[in-house]
């Protein structure tokens, strides 16, 4: 068990992770947790996947703010590269020094002192006294099939080649997250290096726990109410099916527009807040008055605490 | 067997359960990387087996790459949490109990080197048999198809099949071999279409290069005196490929030409979607992937992917339109391979062509019935395309789509190209007129 660095989360318990979790109002599953402390006593990447608001790039920031650590964030887009990713050199800085011809002919400006580090590199390098820093390689699936391969050797060694420079290597290994959409399937030989974690729509138990965490203000038998028609509109076949985010952000917005009477919801409220949840057009013009009443009756069922 | 330093958490039971279960899901179809199995003994190791759910959570974990994945999982787990739970002396012994605990034996221990091997080997065990079931099978599921594959150029214009009444005449079965002469043409068609910017760089005029300027800057004193620029390498296509697989196309367009012509761009292009249909739309992107042609085949037959039924262009892509707008931008290329055989309604056609068209960088046709020396395009669908079109080609075999990279090469897609502009035959027909179409 002590193959490649030993990890500075080795003595991390169950519960560590519970209060980290509980600390951060993030509602998680067991198996959630269970995963997560895995991939923090094995030392391993945890690949997060599912569907956008699922709360994948929340977890990293979590795991962050309750263990105390750095987030280090490296957003994937299409077309990012080594310079952006790994490490550029300050260029400025090496031709002012060929310039004053300070440096001895025999000292290179390919050194230390001109490096400028991204953000895995960053991850790699960081000494702080605390914990090892939460490196978060957030929508991987958005970089292109090439970036994957860059990741490799950060993630299965936790080194960096720079070829003028050597190979720097993590002393102490950040816990590192990679999330993904889907968009794309991933290779191969990124997954087989990280610890698969899937995190799947939120049941109707779990929403109405994370509304009560995160919109304290909102009523709590609209928060069931809102819970039980963001499940029934994940039945209908939208474009895109409202994640947890979105009806995060619905619970928030009917809460600043205190729309609810005597505790329940109109149908008025929610035909005006729609856009929170939906936002692609044809889902919005999917909701008719049918599928409105269906979701009133959903709410009625919910606040009556019968489920949805 | 057993290793003392480990012998308290995971003992023999456990292991050569777990190796079982790991084969388990391969066998039904999970992919399960060659260096789960170690990674799973050590996530056990570390949860401990005295309860269900955080064990169960802890194999999905390190087993499993795809959550399609946790059904299959889930019912062979409950299997083996019996057998673990029913201890050493209940459960029979797997098949080959000589290998099966080296797979995780050896990562228990500090050292890494055999793991994979051991793990790989297990692995070339169960799949064997699978792999040669499918070459079998392979026979029966292609039946005939015109192959003009086999043809060298000279030839090729002649062999092609006018038969839009559609009843296949010529019949030989059997793929063309993996690569075969499609190879350097589709190498061509990518070079002739990368509009995107790839990774690696060129000199050009995009951004100073930085790097070479101080290199170069070093000789006159840290004085640059040239500033070189450089830009990224186009190299990189996007597209879409809606390909006709109604009865008519099938008949005159060799089946596996055409799964070899999906599955290159697939691999080669940045990103290509693939849609079939004919009477509807779906999409068989990821069953393409597969390793080889005749697995791929396999899996479009997994996938249900129908052939040859009628054909509703202007329907299908009314559907793509509303189900799957996003599978195209301003940088794609959209092939839409049919022939034109119409048989929904025209304005429907239309409608969506200038959707398709406004939508994407390039629409270019590809008809199998346009290798025909003295085609036209008169029908009824292919004439009301046309004006949305920025190149109606050939597509009956590889000589047509090296003939389509080299007139792309030389013209520029949006020249003046098409099945017209054939390098390799004298083709009588006017040039300068565009067909009535009688919609």
């Amino acid at each position: 068990m002590n193959d490649g660095p030993t990890t500075a989360f080795a003595d991390v318990t169950e519960t560590d992770v519970r209060d980290a979790f509980e600390a951060a109002d993030y509602v998680a599953e067991d198996d959630i947790v269970t995963t997560v402390l895995l991939a923090l006593r094995l030392g391993k990447p945890l690949l997060v996947e599912g569907e956008p608001g699922a709360g994948k790039t929340e977890l990293a920031k979590v795991l962050a703010s309750g263990f105390g650590s750095e987030l280090i964030r490296l957003q994937c887009y299409e077309g990012l590269t080594a310079e952006h990713a790994l490490y550029e050199w300050n260029y400025t800085k090496q031709l002012l020094a060929v310039q004053s011809g300070e440096e001895a002919p025999d000292r290179s400006v390919f050194d230390e002192e001109y490096l400028l580090e991204r953000p895995l590199l960053r991850a790699l390098r960081s000494d702080g006294d605390e914990r090892p820093p939460v490196l978060l390689v957030d929508e991987i699936d958005r970089a292109d099939d090439e970036f994957e391969a860059l990741l490799l050797e950060t993630l299965s060694d936790f080194q960096v080649s720079v070829p003028e420079l050597g190979t720097v290597r993590a002393e102490r290994p950040p816990v590192v997250v990679v999330t993904s959409n889907r968009t794309r399937p991933l290779s191969d030989a990124l997954k087989r290096r990280c610890l698969y974690l899937h995190v799947a729509p939120p049941s109707f138990e779990k929403e109405t726990a994370i509304l009560r965490r995160k919109v304290p203000d909102l009523d709590g038998v609209v928060a069931a109410e809102l819970s039980a028609m963001a499940a029934r509109l994940r039945e209908e076949p939208l474009r895109k099916p409202p994640g947890a985010a979105e009806t995060i952000d619905w619970a928030r917005a009917v809460a600043s527009l205190d729309g609810s009477e005597n505790g329940t919801l109109t149908a008025a409220t929610i035909r005006n807040t729609l856009g929170c949840v939906l936002k692609e057009v044809e889902d919005v013009e999917r909701v008719d008055e049918a599928l409105l009443e269906d979701l009133l009756e959903a709410a009625d069922r919910a606040a009556a605490g019968e489920g949805p | 067997m057993s290793d003392p330093s480990d012998a308290g958490r995971v003992h023999d039971h456990l292991r050569t359960e777990l190796v079982r279960f790991v084969r388990a899901l391969r066998r039904a179809g999970a992919s399960v990387p060659a260096n789960a199995a170690p990674t799973a003994a050590r996530a056990l190791a570390e949860v401990g087996v005295a309860d269900r759910d955080p064990a169960r959570a802890a194999l999905r974990a390190s087993l499993l790459t795809d959550h399609e994945d946790f059904e299959t999982f889930d019912r062979l787990f409950e299997a083996f949490w019996r057998r673990l739970t029913a201890g050493p002396d209940a459960g029979d012994r797997p098949a080959r109990d000589e290998e099966a605990p080296d797979g995780v034996l050896a990562p228990l221990g500090v050292d890494e080197a055999g793991e994979p091997t051991a793990d790989r080997a297990d692995e070339d065990g169960d799949h064997e048999p699978e792999r040669d079931d499918a070459d079998d099978s392979l026979v029966g599921s292609f039946p005939a198809g015109p192959s003009g594959s086999t043809d060298g150029d000279e030839g090729r214009t002649t062999t092609a099949r006018y038969s839009p009444s559609g009843s296949a005449s010529a019949v030989e079965g059997g793929l063309p071999p993996d690569g075969g002469e499609l190879g350097p043409a589709f190498g061509e068609l990518t070079r002739a279409l990368a509009g995107l910017p790839g990774r690696r760089f060129r000199p050009g005029t995009d951004r100073a290069d930085v790097r070479r300027a101080l290199r170069s800057s070093v000789s006159t004193g840290g004085t640059p005196l040239s500033l070189p620029r450089r830009e990224r390498k186009r190299t990189a296509v996007r597209a879409l490929l809606l390909v006709d697989v109604s009865r008519s196309v099938l008949d005159v367009l060799d089946r596996g030409f055409l799964v070899e012509f999906l599955r290159r761009a697939r691999e080669a292009w940045r990103r290509a979607r693939v849609f079939l249909f004919d009477e509807d739309l779906r999409e068989v992107s990821e069953p393409l992937d597969a390793p080889t042609a005749s697995a791929a085949m396999d899996a479009l037959e997994a996938a249900e992917a129908a052939w040859g039924g009628g054909t509703r262009i202007g329907g299908s892509l009314a559907t793509l339109h509303r189900t799957a707008p996003e599978a195209l931008d301003r940088h794609t290329v959209v092939f839409l391979l049919s022939d034109g055989l119409e048989m929904g309604d025209v304005s429907t056609l239309e409608r969506e062509l200038s959707w398709l068209a406004r939508r994407s960088k390039r629409v270019l046709w590809l008809n199998p019935l346009a290798a025909a020396e003295s085609y036209e395009p008169t029908a009824r669908g292919m004439a009301a395309a046309l004006p949305y079109v920025d190149g109606l080609f050939a597509f009956a075999g590889p000589g047509d789509v090296a003939e389509l990279a080299g007139q792309l090469r030389r013209q520029g897609p949006g020249g003046r190209v098409g099945y017209r502009f054939d390098s390799r035959a004298t083709r009588h027909r006017p040039t300068t007129e565009r067909p009535t179409h009688d919609a």
